[in-house]
């Protein structure tokens, strides 16, 4: 299979930013079967090993971005306020464009993610970007931790509450909605533990509780199985996020965009979640008015286990300079901004054993720079994943597309409303009067 | 039996050229044949891929084959078909369509109170519903596909998600019963939601896929346990929905699976992967690049009939690639948009030849792969298997994935797939071999009644007519249906376009030349341009704008021309 695909290289003579262990000069990495085997100098390449000459390049570890939308058929199934059960592992498709340029700006995995609509919404996929298959599955981070995306205030509102006239109206509703969830999963996993404890009694004869996924899935969140990313805005809904999560003894938590996180940066570090936020993107609607550039740095400095995202296809190529925004706004260290797409991420998806920095034993998910990445000259060269060259900047066809429609048109250039992210994709019917049959 | 005597269908429409007609013997009135026996006299006789006998006989009776070969005497009672310098070969069957099911008329629904929690059939889930009750024995989906040599389908019905259980029939017949061969012979579904109501994306389809499954497994064995004893438990509930899971989950029944595309394919394949039912994908178009990922699924495959539109030769460039219309021209400096189209062009074209290969790449797999015709046009059927052997098909492995593979796939090759004494009586008669570019399909017997195909009308269309008011509906994302005015003064046309949802917008460039209509407007994805073929009242082609190019299609109201 193609996600077994694993490469062997050696990149000489490069400035290493291990992020995790400093950064060293004039040094070399080996890459053998997909895995980092040595960082070192002057190591001798083997027998017919592809040699990188990375002499006056930056190498570091491959930007991991936890919120994007890349990759996937379908963001929200927006006809309920809880779809707990869909799963964008589903649904993935790798042969969207987005993946080859992502590789573009140095991304190597992606956290590709059910949109906002609803107040619980879909399981999450966590991606690698091997560019090049067809089979869907090979895109797939093997082992990578279950994610599920949550989200609070006015999407889940004015999609259940104004189009449809459903709970969640308020802020209140959405409190009620994930609280009443939990409590009814709470029930499932109660009645189910109940029965196959009856069923081993002898002579037992009784019903099954009826199977339902929905209450399957939030059951496992409840079991600590499966990670909650949440997005959110404003400091009272995260705090109460918080307080929810307490009372159902729920730790495994990231919240996404956070514009207001540094409000609230002790209680999240306290409570041990993490905050997944943009450098600078914000007054794009009514809750996101109140936010600060040095959101990250405040975050970071207060021990919150912070990164940066995209949501967008389009900024996803060029989070190095999102990180690099932060030292001017907050001064963060080098290693602090370039850990906020590297590491942090790679924690906040449960996937830093594995990658998020360069060590001797990770999966060789590598970028390479000419310049320093958080330079505003930083331009990628190669993008590696699992040891194999997926992006060559000196090697870049025109039209990488793996399929092409027989029946398409040349592209004509599409103007869309900008800072528009992705999140409330799949929803716009809610908002058109398409009750024709009404009088 | 009664012979059931073929009436010829009242052809009210220009395009209906063949129909059925009762051979009879020289006699003026129909006299129904005793015992329906015919014989083939003289013919090339290709009794299944590599079996061919010259000069031969066969001889049908009763709907069976009662004698194949060079020497056979024809029995008395037989009225004998001189079919010398014919072809015959066993009947075609095709693995899934909707054949001889009316497309249902598309109803506008309310929006549901809460769209979470829609009644199951308005969000597709009605895997009780039994093709049987829809089929109509004069729909012209049967004789279009018969006259092609086509003498068997599996077909299911419309819908999405789970529109019911399909059915193996034969293309002709009286009546429902009459035609189905197997009933139930696979639930149908689509991985496709519905507008507005749960399940609307595919993930969630494939959600409700899982949860459903599991639902029916579980009440299965309750159901199980309460008929192997009743005392003292609670009775389990009627469910028709679960239940026409039953058979599957006992691996008795496939489920079909329209599985156009690539990503699409990989999907039916995590559900079969979760759950484990046995499974057939249907109209496979974009199979080869996952090629041995569907071998080693072991899931039965049918193959598009299907194919992207050939690259039409750019008539108005000559031999040098200069356009006649620009000769006075010089020739300018590419700019980055022709360079950028021409890229496209010679992509499009790798593109093309890849699908068209599709078949080809399957049989060097060694994948046994039948034919399914559920979206192709019945009128590229035959061009398009000429283009599949064309890209490295063999004659032989084509026919096998019309007859022989297909009959195995359905578990039929007892009954039919080859020619063969004791088979049904399924053939096809060609005046050349089928796979010639000229061939024409002269006869097709569907369970031993004959079908004589009249040779297509050669003469000229009576001049079509652009004027009146068209209805009209198309696949384009935003304009699913409206009406289209045209009025006509001296041979100028001229006219409007109001979709369903908006106001009437003026048409531009309206020209009319032989049966070819086109215009333009400007829609809300900017212009469009429209180019239609009229066909007496219907009209038919494509809408091609910023957002891609769309299929519409229009009735004209008679009274208005």
């Amino acid at each position: 299979m193609f996600g077994q695909d694993k490469g062997n290289m050696l990149i000489k003579n490069a400035t290493v930013l291990t992020v995790t262990k400093g950064t060293l000069t004039e040094t070399d990495v080996l890459v053998k079967d997909g895995k980092i085997a040595q960082i070192g100098k002057s190591i001798a390449a083997p027998q017919g090993v592809k040699v990188i000459d990375a002499t006056g390049l930056f190498v570091m570890p491959g930007i991991i971005d936890a919120h994007s939308h890349i990759a996937i058929d379908g963001i929200n199934e927006a006809t309920s306020p809880v779809t707990a059960e869909v799963f964008e592992g589903d649904v993935v498709n790798p042969l969207q464009m987005g993946i080859y340029r992502a590789l573009g700006g140095g991304v190597t995995a992606v956290h590709a993610m059910h949109g906002s609509a609803n107040a619980i919404g879909g399981q999450c996929e966590t991606l690698k970007l091997r560019w090049g298959t067809f089979d869907a599955d090979a895109m797939k981070m093997e082992g990578a931790p279950r994610t599920i995306k949550f989200a609070l205030g006015e999407n889940p509102t004015r999609v259940h509450g104004e189009g449809n006239n459903i709970v969640p109206r308020t802020r209140m509703g959405v409190e009620f909605v994930i609280r009443k969830s939990f409590s009814d999963a709470k029930k499932y996993m109660e009645d189910w533990d109940a029965y196959n404890k009856n069923r081993q009694a002898p002579g037992f004869r009784g019903a099954a509780p009826v199977y339902n996924l929905r209450l399957e899935t939030l059951a496992d969140i409840l079991k600590g199985n499966i990670i909650i990313h949440c997005h959110s805005y404003r400091a009272d809904e995260i705090f109460m996020l918080l307080k929810v999560c307490k009372d159902f003894g729920i730790k495994r938590l990231t919240f996404q965009h956070v514009n207001e996180g540094f409000k609230v940066a002790p209680e999240l570090a306290a409570f041990g979640a993490g905050a997944s936020v943009f450098s600078d993107w914000w007054a794009y609607k009514f809750e996101v008015y109140y936010s600060t550039a040095y959101n990250a740095a405040i975050l970071t400095k207060n021990g919150v286990v912070t990164s940066i995202n995209s949501d967008d296809a389009e900024m996803m190529r060029h989070l190095y300079h999102e990180a690099g925004k932060t030292q001017k706004y907050g001064q963060l260290t080098d290693e602090e901004a370039l850990a906020l797409i590297t590491i942090n991420p790679a924690k906040q998806l449960g996937i830093d054993a594995r990658t998020g920095s360069l060590e001797v034993g990770k999966d060789a998910d590598i970028a390479i720079f000419k310049n320093h990445p958080l330079s505003i000259y930083g331009v990628p060269q190669f993008t590696i994943v699992d040891g194999i060259v997926r992006f060559d900047r000196a090697n870049d066809p025109a039209d990488m597309r793996l399929l092409v429609d027989p029946k398409q048109n040349l592209d004509e250039t599409m103007f869309s409303e900008k800072g528009r992210d992705n999140c409330m994709d799949g929803t716009e019917f809610l908002f058109t009067d398409n009750s024709q049959g009404k009088k | 039996m009664i012979k059931k005597l073929l009436r010829p269908l009242v052809a009210g429409f220009a395009f209906c050229l063949a129909w059925p007609q009762l051979i009879f013997a020289q006699d003026e009135k129909p006299v129904a044949p005793v015992g329906r026996s015919y014989a083939l006299t003289n013919a090339t006789i290709i009794q299944a891929p590599g079996r061919k006998i010259e000069k031969g006989t066969v001889v049908m009776k009763d709907g069976l084959i009662t004698a194949v070969g060079a020497g056979v005497t024809v029995p008395p009672d037989a009225i004998v078909i001189k079919a010398d310098s014919m072809y015959v070969y066993a009947g075609f069957i095709d693995g899934l369509s909707h054949t001889g099911v009316p497309k249902p008329k598309e109803e506008r629904t309310e929006r549901p109170k809460d769209p979470g929690n829609p009644p199951p059939d308005k969000a597709g889930i009605m895997p009780q519903n039994d093709v049987r009750n829809l089929i109509n024995p004069s729909d012209k989906s049967i004789e279009e596909l018969r006259n092609l040599g086509f003498t068997v389908s599996l077909t299911v019905p419309y819908g999405t998600f789970l529109p019911g259980s399909g059915a193996v029939v034969l293309l002709g017949g009286k009546s429902a019963d009459d035609m189905v061969l197997v009933n139930n012979a696979a639930l149908y579904s689509e991985l496709t939601g519905t507008q507005g109501v749960y399940p609307n994306t595919i993930m969630a389809v494939m959600a409700k896929w899982r949860e459903l499954y599991k639902n029916a497994t579980q009440n299965k064995s309750y159901a199980a346990s309460y008929a192997a004893n009743s005392n003292g438990i609670s009775r389990p509930a009627s469910d028709r929905i679960l239940e026409a899971f039953y058979p599957v989950i006992d691996q008795k029944l496939p489920v079909i699976f329209k599985s156009e595309r690539v990503m699409e394919t990989q999907r039916v394949f995590t559900l079969k992967n979760d759950l484990g039912f046995p499974l057939i994908i249907g109209d496979v178009k974009e199979g080869w690049p996952i090629v041995n990922k569907i071998k080693s699924s072991n899931a039965k495959v049918f193959l598009s009939l299907e194919l992207p539109e050939e690259v039409k030769k750019d008539d108005k460039k000559d031999d040098k690639g200069k356009s006649k219309k620009d000769s006075v021209k010089t020739d300018k400096p590419k700019t980055a948009i022709d360079i950028e189209k021409e890229g496209l062009e010679k992509r499009k074209k790798e593109s093309i030849a890849l699908y068209t290969s599709q078949p080809s790449v399957f049989n060097k797999a060694g994948i046994t792969f039948g034919f399914s015709a559920l979206s192709a046009k019945s009128k590229d059927i035959q061009g398009n298997l000429r283009r599949m052997i064309a890209a490295g098909l063999s004659e032989d492995a084509a026919l096998a994935a019309l007859t022989t593979s297909p009959a195995q796939l359905l578990g039929l090759d007892k009954r039919m797939g080859s020619i063969d004494n004791g088979k049904m009586a399924n053939l096809v008669v060609s005046d050349k071999p089928y796979f010639n570019e000229k061939a024409k399909v002269r006869y097709v017997f569907v369970d031993g009644n004959i079908y004589k195909i009249e040779a297509k009308d050669e003469k000229k269309d009576a001049k079509a007519i652009a004027k009146g008011t068209w209805n009209y509906t198309s696949e384009h994302p935003t304009d699913k249906s409206g009406k289209i005015e045209i009025k006509e003064d001296k041979g100028k046309h001229s006219g409007t376009i109001a979709s369903g949802s908006g106001s009437a917008v003026e048409l531009k460039d309206v020209n009319l030349k032989d049966n070819s209509l086109t215009f333009s407007f400007e829609g809300s994805g900017g212009k469009q341009e429209v180019t239609v073929k009229i066909d007496g009242d219907n009209f038919d082609g494509t809408v091609k704008g910023s957002q891609g190019s769309f299929s519409i299609k229009a009735k004209r109201d008679p009274k208005s021309k």
